[in-house]
């Protein structure tokens, strides 16, 4: 039986280009970052076989191929977080462990689904989890989107992106696990979800509740990082959250709003992470306490940085609000259907709240990059970056508004609602005439502005600090320290705290007991001759009982 | 039928490179002896890929070679079936390149033709194993690997190497007095020791209570040959304890010939798997598979923690068998060809760090990608095949076991193969953490790559572990699905040997 082992359809094709724009990006950003690193060669290999393989999985029409091709990217992250030039094998070690494992996972979900259906081409596959054989179908359905969600990052198996975006070299980050990892997780869960299998009530409550849980509590660690890189990492895990959420309305306009929330963060996410590498570029460091006033030095790092943060904190009119919109919109749809209406509700809440604390965590560290004044001891710096590294966030940044400004007319309309049908908009959101308002409400702001300028109120006058006058240096805020207080409320201190132990790292929780287990067995293995012959001979008389009864 | 002719050659050869070496290496320079042992292991090699070409070609199933042109039952005869072919090519390919290895490697020990002369003793022992057609035959070749494996793990002759010696001669000399009892009681019950006889007759007579006895004798005694759990707890000192390559030989293939080939065989082919038999493996092998790889988590001596994992590997390789399916025993047999390639290579790469870092603590070592590359290189390659990454080899044949294990509806051991997958990954991490990655130490700064003999051996296996999946192309998948028919036929075993000696 013969059929073809790629398939380009609507909703794989946009993925493609997504994946070829940010390769292209990412080599041009490498060209000066990678530069002197030693890598050379082996570094740029890998990029290209990720590429392709990444190109390959989502292409794939065939499960085994594509189990293939997505175990072997877990390879070449391994591979490319070693590129580093620190010692990195920690992070590198954890990451294999969990992406490997949960591809392990799947391979047991893709031979349950040959078992039912009996085919491993995935346009023939539709299997409902309503049916009467329910144990298997939705075992199955788990086991692959258990490897979506750690591909993707989201709870509870989103432990390495953190420790993989603070470690591991920034284009390598901005490349996996900011953008394409995205993509590729969240791609095989809508396949999943929308093709493969036919959703019931209780997995899409599911799928909502990850997605929700993910958004505030990936948010809340992002609040008090005081790592950029590390800060993106968990922002980077909060925003799988409403892809999932999205995916998990299971109704049109959610889905698509999943989709294009995908799209939109692999885009802002990937701006994000260039600027923390052209930052540390410049200074070497990305924490947020050696960092201060960047803006004047870095200008075009700047405006791209910002208008990432402010897209995917969801400011209209920026992509970010795009999508987020939808997915809301698609909370909204399911709550007239009637059922689970608390549950829908939290998870909206969940969503905007979390919307708005992404905000707060990206003031803080705009304020502490780019605002503020630059710390005592640091050296002047000024010139941007070289074209390589700064041309790929500022192509990012423009393709954030242009998608923002434009978003009926140029994404959803080629790629977004092609790939999902039916979708229809129960609010709307004029994004020109918005963006229109928000211009002339800026103009009238600076012209109220200039008008007061022209006759002066503010007095300006040096600041003095128990009667002497306070050096600018030294009392600069350095913005780190905005949201500590939080960490002291009652019960989130204990929770913080725990978190900070590795208490909800899935990672580190199966590795003490795994490793429980194995003291026991270690005991039991004293090197001791007759011990060893004591159980050959309780294990004979095992298979007697066994066989001979 | 000339082409049968070929069948000693597997036993004499090395048989007489054994003793030819014993006799005269003392007078020689080492180099010859390397020389004769290279072209002897290299020999057999051709042979058995000359086997493959024969077999190909032959219109029966099996090719038949008569001992002194005795027919059968009454003569000693030799069979050669595609599970056979199948096991010669692969102890073969290991054996040749350990002796490739062992030029430079086996330097640091004194008597390099002692070494030989029980290296291809032991691997006469395993050739005739696979080839013999007759019980009691098969019961003299596995004594003759066993106890030239025991001498070989003493090899070092330190106080370690000798305990571990001890402690393998006196459980294994258990297991061979229980495959021997066995015999005879099957001797006693049928009256032939010719194991396509001795499977006619057995079909032919009602059951009663000496098969299943005879099986728990056999499944206790190769299980122990195996190293399955609770048989296993030889394994983790003698394997650690004998010279790499000799490691490399004894986890690589001779627990799968003796243990596995052996066990497969006898069940599949003479007594015949019976359910509770099956399930049984499946469960030993599922238990193997999930003890081993925990023990493994918490190793620190390197070769020790490699012990463990072959006997979690093994595991899967029961598991798959113990299935009985055709794809259930595809995995099983590919799982066997790729875990002996991608073992041995990790005993090598063992080798290669005790040979420049002269350690095996992981906690030692450090860095060492910067200054032993090729051993890097091809240990990152054998760490992915034995985790199930793709598009290593190791990926395949467990995803066939999984496949399979899902198609009869054991659910519970595929995840049990998984889990072992995931804990599989999460110790070669961290012998890659340990080992390769991480800041090199100070005393390795002058450390250096190992001689070119070590390293072509090593380059060779990590090609065949990248390779390896290629086995399942439909103009390469013979190599394995003439193994996989041999044991799926059951007791046709019996007539398809007949049928070459009638012809």
């Amino acid at each position: 039986m013969y059929y073809p082992w790629f398939k380009l359809d609507s909703l794989n094709g946009f993925i493609v280009l997504a994946i070829a724009l940010f390769s292209v990006l990412i080599l041009i950003y490498s060209w000066r970052f990678m530069k002197g690193r030693g890598q050379g060669l082996r570094y740029y290999t890998y990029i290209i076989l990720t590429a392709a393989s990444s190109i390959g999985v989502v292409l794939s029409n065939n499960l085994i191929l594509l189990a293939i091709l997505w175990g072997f990217l877990g390879l070449t992250l391994y591979l490319l977080i070693n590129t580093a030039k620190d010692d990195v094998s920690s992070t590198a070690k954890k990451t294999l462990i969990i992406i490997g494992g949960t591809d392990a996972l799947m391979l047991l979900g893709i031979g349950i689904i040959y078992y039912i259906s009996g085919t491993m081409q995935i346009d023939k596959i539709r299997i409902a989890l309503d049916g009467n054989l329910q144990f298997l179908p939705i075992a199955a359905y788990l086991c692959i989107a258990v490897a979506c969600l750690a591909k993707a990052g989201a709870m509870p198996f989103h432990t390495w992106v953190p420790d993989c975006a603070e470690k591991a070299p920034v284009p390598v980050v901005a490349y996996l696990p900011a953008s394409l990892d995205k993509l590729l997780g969240i791609y095989l869960l809508a396949r999943l979800s929308l093709d493969l299998f036919i959703l019931n009530q209780a997995i899409n409550i599911f799928l909502m509740v990850i997605g929700a849980f993910t958004i505030i509590a990936a948010v809340m660690m992002a609040l008090v990082q005081h790592n950029m890189k590390r800060l993106l990492g968990y922002h980077a895990v909060s925003q799988v959250g409403y892809m999932v959420l999205g995916i998990g309305t299971g109704v049109p306009i959610g889905i698509a709003g999943g989709l294009f929330h995908m799209l939109n963060n692999s885009i802002y996410k990937q701006a994000l992470f260039l600027g923390a590498g052209n930052v540390e570029q410049k200074t070497g460091t990305t924490e947020l306490d050696k960092l201060g006033g960047l803006s004047k030095a870095m200008p075009l790092t700047y405006i791209s940085c910002l208008v990432a943060s402010l897209a995917i904190s969801g400011i209209p009119p920026f992509n970010g609000f795009v999508s987020k919109w939808m997915i809301y919109q698609g909370l909204i749809e399911r709550l007239s259907f009637g059922k689970g209406n608390l549950i829908l509700i939290l998870c909206l809440a969940a969503a905007m709240c979390g919307s708005g604390l992404t905000l707060a965590s990206f003031m803080k560290l705009l304020h502490a990059t780019f605002l503020g004044q630059q710390p005592s001891g640091a050296k002047k710096r000024s010139g941007e970056v070289p074209w390589q590294m700064w041309l790929p966030c500022v192509v990012l940044a423009v393709i954030c508004v242009l998608f923002g400004v434009f978003a009926n007319q140029l994404p959803l309309k080629y790629f977004i609602l092609p790939a999902v049908g039916g979708v229809s908009f129960i609010g709307s959101w004029y994004a020109g005439l918005s963006t229109l308002l928000i211009i002339i409400g800026l103009l009238l702001g600076i012209f109220i502005f200039k008008l007061k300028a022209i006759k002066p109120v503010i007095r300006q006058d040096a600041s003095f600090v128990g009667a002497e006058g306070a050096e600018l240096g030294k009392n600069r805020v350095s913005g780190t320290e905005f949201y500590n207080t939080i960490k002291e409320l009652p019960v989130l201190k204990g929770i913080y705290a725990k978190a900070e132990k590795g208490y909800f790292d899935i990672y580190e929780q199966g590795k003490s007991l795994v490793f429980g287990i194995g003291r026991f067995f270690q005991y039991l293995h004293n090197g001791v001759l007759p011990t060893y012959l004591v159980w050959t001979l309780l294990g004979m008389i095992a298979l007697f009982f066994v066989l001979m009864k | 039928m000339p082409g049968a002719n070929i069948i000693p050659l597997f036993v004499i050869i090395p048989l007489f490179t054994a003793f030819f070496i014993s006799l005269i290496g003392r007078f020689i320079k080492s180099t010859y002896v390397d020389i004769v042992s290279g072209l002897s292991s290299f020999l057999l090699l051709i042979f058995s890929f000359w086997g493959l070409a024969i077999l190909g070609r032959c219109p029966e199933t099996a090719l038949v070679y008569k001992i002194g042109g005795w027919l059968p039952p009454f003569g000693i005869c030799m069979v050669l079936d595609g599970l056979s072919n199948f096991m010669l090519v692969t102890v073969n390919i290991i054996a040749f390149l350990v002796v490739i290895y062992s030029f430079n490697y086996m330097e640091k020990y004194t008597d390099k033709p002692k070494f030989y002369t029980l290296f291809f003793l032991m691997l006469t022992g395993m050739n005739g194993v696979i080839v013999t057609g007759d019980l009691f035959n098969l019961f003299v070749f596995l004594e003759i690997a066993s106890i030239s494996s025991y001498a070989l793990v003493a090899f070092g002759t330190e106080a370690e190497e000798l305990e571990a010696s001890f402690k393998y001669a006196i459980m294994g000399s258990v297991a061979s007095a229980f495959i021997f009892i066995g015999i005879a009681f099957l001797y006693g019950f049928t009256s032939t020791l010719n194991m396509a006889d001795m499977a006619r007759v057995l079909s032919a007579k009602p059951s009663n209570w000496a098969v299943p006895f005879v099986s728990v004798l056999f499944l206790m005694g190769f299980g122990l040959k195996s190293a399955l759990v609770p048989f296993h707890a030889w394994l983790p000192d003698a394997h650690s304890s004998a010279p790499a390559s000799i490691s490399a030989m004894l986890s690589g293939v001779l627990i799968k010939t003796l243990g596995v080939y052996a066990l497969a065989r006898i069940f599949f082919n003479v007594i015949g798997a019976s359910g509770t038999v099956l399930s049984v493996l499946m469960f030993l092998g599922a238990l193997s598979m999930l003890v081993a790889v925990i023990l493994a988590l918490s190793q620190w001596d390197l070769k020790r923690l490699l012990a463990y994992h072959s006997i979690s590997q093994i595991g899967y390789v029961v598991l798959g068998i113990g299935l009985g399916t055709p794809l259930g025993i595809l995995g099983g047999l590919f799982h066997l060809f790729n875990h002996s390639i991608f073992k041995s290579l990790l005993f090598l790469n063992s080798g290669a760090i005790d040979y420049s870092a002269r350690t095996r603590d992981l906690r030692e070592m450090s860095g060492l990608r910067k200054k032993l590359p090729v051993t890097a290189g091809t240990n990152l390659i054998a760490s992915m095949s034995i985790a199930g990454i793709p598009p290593l080899n190791g990926f395949f044949s467990k995803l066939i076991i999984i496949l399979a294990c899902v198609q009869k509806g054991h659910i519970g051991y595929a995840l049990a193969a998984v889990i072992a997958s995931v804990l599989t990954l999460a110790s070669f991490m961290k012998v890659q953490k340990f080992a390769f990655l991480g800041p090199l130490k100070e005393k390795y700064q002058a450390i250096k790559e190992v001689p070119p003999a070590m390293k072509f051996a090593m380059v060779s296996l990590a090609t065949i572990c990248i390779l390896g999946g290629l086995l399942l192309l439909p103009s390469f998948s013979f190599f394995l699905n003439n193994a996989v028919n041999v044991l799926s036929d059951g007791r046709d075993y019996a007539l398809a040997v007949f049928g070459a000696v009638l012809k």
